[in-house]
């Protein structure tokens, strides 16, 4: 490996954006006319404030307020409209828009990462979508190309990367191995065809709801509302309706415990039937006609009820892959598998679009057959895994006792009170949840690939390709002196997805470091872009 | 082959080599202990001036607390110039940096250790930035880039200023043949 030579079979020239020069343009391309009307559209929801001025206030400024309003939305989207295009010249996609003050922004074709495509329930009706381009840094997409004709958006996507296909040099990563490499030169030149790797069903989809933890939020959600309820309303309404249930479940049960469990249960089922319900719902909404299929070397999404969305992912450039077994989708034997790319990042918290899981569910033991064909040169399944240091559950408990013991010590120093003590009931859980955090620890090491796993309940597992790893990090506290353990951590780019990529600890400290030595000293001689 | 490699990090770990091992760790500039000491002092500074006049604010519109707060703070001020003079000197000793092969290793830290390893070809730029006391003690500190995620920087500091230039100019020279 070493011997190699390393980065001289990759000359710059050829990445190098040729000299601007009309003669280059290869690719033109405007918006499409509804642009204007989406344009509208979206700045419509503006008027909801000129509202309450137009109804209640002086009636003369709310409409000179509302005509402004409005000149300025329509001029802003006739703007948008006939100054936007965008252009490849040379090696780069650039768009352009503006009157006064053109603003022009160029993307050199090998840092984009993908093109998501998105249909909303408006769009689809004219058949329009909006394109993100996304790029290997910042925050975002890079460019939105909204709205563009389907067709247009699709010629789009071909032209680029049928460019970047064309003006990648052939030595793109020395692990990697050229066969890939030509073998993506070879599609790139004939039609590529398109595998499909998995299709979801209503049924799946019902499935994933079933077992979403969203069952637990919505308890908890039940649990607030109760407790807010209960602070708001005045007892006597509670006591009517105390009476009222009581009167009509002791026709039916004619005793006190039994109304007392039927109501509880009753109660309990029905916010069990709303959580299911909702991420059911939810589930379908969002994955509806899952599908994901590759095409050479992209892996390609296709899903969503309302709004549709399509994105690919180039499959050399997932940074980490994440085997997600949560508690209820391990006790089914299910797994969710989640990927980072160097352009991985969330828009918002709480984004609801998907965009971060490969694939949504799938039987935990069909996965391992799945991995080779989203990281072809996997080798690590056949490696024993190794699991860490016994002295974990021992380093376990003592951290467990450790919080307890304050809790109680807080506790005690409020309420003076031997009930006060009570944190220390919970040791035995301390232990057994240690014990099952390391009976799942564990990591595997192969020539080209570093993995880990860990959790108690539920459980995730981490895959790295070694030529994807940006440094490695050891950690030891104090106790972790003591006991010779310590933590070992993986960094990549773009952990948004999974989770803070492959950590493991209670290593032996030997260990760690033989560990950490090994992994920093393969990367260093693999290579690693942003291209790949 | 992967196997053999970690057999024989094992063997070097186990052969002799303590855990700690300074072996071919080189230390930061000595200087940086009074550095550190003097910015710990004005960082200290600072908080005990603000609570100083806090102490006083009080004192004035009730005489009789003010002992009890001024004895505090005096011991408050007797523990952070204390602590500004004892704890550079201990991590600075824990302060480490060595390049073997194609990766840079530094550690550092001394209730909680940690090591980092970075392989040299994955540096993306290396700034070397000199703030106001660091230009006044003659040093730098070297901050390394990756594309990594949650240590996307390592930072090396106290280093002599030409010592940091050159190392900057070997790093990259090492790691440099791995354009991105």
């Amino acid at each position: 490996m070493q011997s190699e030579p390393l980065g001289q079979s990759d000359p710059p020239e050829q990445l190098r954006p040729l000299p601007v020069n009309p003669s280059t343009s290869i690719f033109e391309g405007r918006l499409h006319p509804l642009t204007i009307a989406f344009g509208l559209l979206k700045t419509a929801r503006g008027l909801i404030y000129v509202v309450p001025l137009l109804l209640f206030g002086n009636k003369g400024y709310g409409f000179v307020a509302l005509a402004l309003l409005i000149a300025s939305t329509i001029a802003t989207a006739l703007t948008r409209y006939f100054s936007f295009s965008y252009r490849i010249e040379g090696n780069e996609l650039i768009t352009q828009h503006g009157i006064l003050e053109r603003k022009q922004r160029s993307i050199p074709l090998e840092r984009i990462q993908e093109i998501r495509i998105e249909q909303g329930v408006l769009h689809r009706i004219f058949d329009v979508v909006d394109a993100k381009i996304e790029t290997g840094g910042g925050e975002g997409a890079e460019a939105s190309l909204s709205v563009l004709s389907r067709a247009e958006a699709e010629r789009l996507r071909r032209a680029v990367f049928e460019r970047v296909a064309r003006v990648r040099p052939a030595a793109d990563d020395a692990n990697l191995a050229g066969q890939f490499h030509r073998a993506g030169e070879a599609q790139a030149a004939a039609p590529v065809e398109r595998v499909v790797i998995r299709r979801l069903r209503l049924k799946d989809l019902i499935i994933i709801g079933l077992t979403t933890n969203h069952l637990l939020s919505a308890l908890a959600l039940a649990g607030a509302l109760w407790n807010f309820a209960e602070d708001l309303l005045p007892d006597s309404i509670y006591r009517q309706a105390g009476n009222i249930i009581y009167r009509e479940s002791s026709r039916l049960f004619m005793q006190d415990v039994a109304t007392t469990i039927a109501v509880a249960l009753l109660g309990a089922l029905a916010v069990f039937l709303i959580g299911v319900t909702f991420s059911t719902a939810g589930a379908i909404v969002r994955f509806y006609g899952f599908t994901l299929s590759r095409a050479g070397e992209d892996l390609r999404r296709r899903y969503g009820l309302l709004t549709r969305r399509a994105s690919s992912l180039p499959r050399r450039r997932i940074q980490v892959l994440k085997i997600e077994e949560k508690i209820f989708r391990r006790m089914f034997g299910l797994a969710t598998l989640r990927a980072d790319t160097s352009g991985s990042h969330r828009e918002h918290e709480d984004d609801n679009s998907g965009h971060d899981v490969l694939l949504p569910i799938a039987r935990r033991n069909e996965v391992d057959g799945l991995l080779t064909t989203f990281l072809p040169d996997f080798d690590a399944g056949q490696n024993e895994w190794r699991r860490v240091s016994r002295l974990a559950v021992r380093r376990g408990v003592i951290k467990g006792a450790i919080v307890c013991a304050l809790a109680a010590a807080i506790l005690f120093g409020v309420h003076q009170q031997i009930i006060a003590l009570w944190p220390f009931a919970l040791l035995p859980l301390v232990y057994f949840i240690s014990a099952a955090n390391y009976r799942n620890l564990g990591y595997a090491l192969s020539e080209r690939y570093f993995c880990a796993r860990r959790g108690w309940a539920g459980r995730s597992t981490h895959i790295v390709p070694i030529n994807k790893i940006q440094a490695v990090e050891i950690h030891q506290s104090p106790l972790d002196r003591r006991l010779g353990l310590a933590t070992l951590s993986v960094d990549t780019a773009g952990q948004a997805y999974t989770g803070g990529g492959p950590q493991i600890s209670n290593l032996p400290i030997d260990e760690a470091r033989a560990i950490a030595g090994t992994l920093a000293h393969r990367a260093s001689v693999t290579r690693y872009s942003w291209r790949q | 082959m992967i196997e053999e490699e970690i057999r024989q990090f094992e063997q070097a770990a186990a052969s002799g080599e303590p855990p700690n091992s300074t072996d071919g760790f080189q230390s930061l500039d000595s200087r940086v202990i009074s550095l550190w000491r003097v910015s710990g002092l004005i960082g200290f500074g600072v908080l005990l001036l603000s609570l100083l006049i806090v102490v006083l604010a009080v004192g004035f519109a009730e005489p009789k607390f003010f002992v009890w707060l001024f004895i505090p703070w005096l011991a408050l001020a007797a523990i952070s110039c204390w602590f500004s003079f004892w704890y550079p000197p201990r991590f600075y000793r824990t302060w480490g940096y060595r390049i073997d092969a194609k990766v840079l290793e530094t550690r550092s830290g001394r209730l909680f250790q940690r090591a980092r390893l970075l392989p040299l070809s994955r540096l993306q730029h290396v700034d070397i930035e000199r703030g106001p006391l660091e230009r006044m003690y003659g040093l730098a500190s070297l901050v390394l880039h990756t594309a990594g995620t949650h240590s996307a920087n390592i930072r090396i500091p106290g280093l002599e200023a030409g010592e940091a230039t050159r190392l900057r100019d070997r790093l990259i020279e090492i790691g440099g043949d791995d354009a991105v």
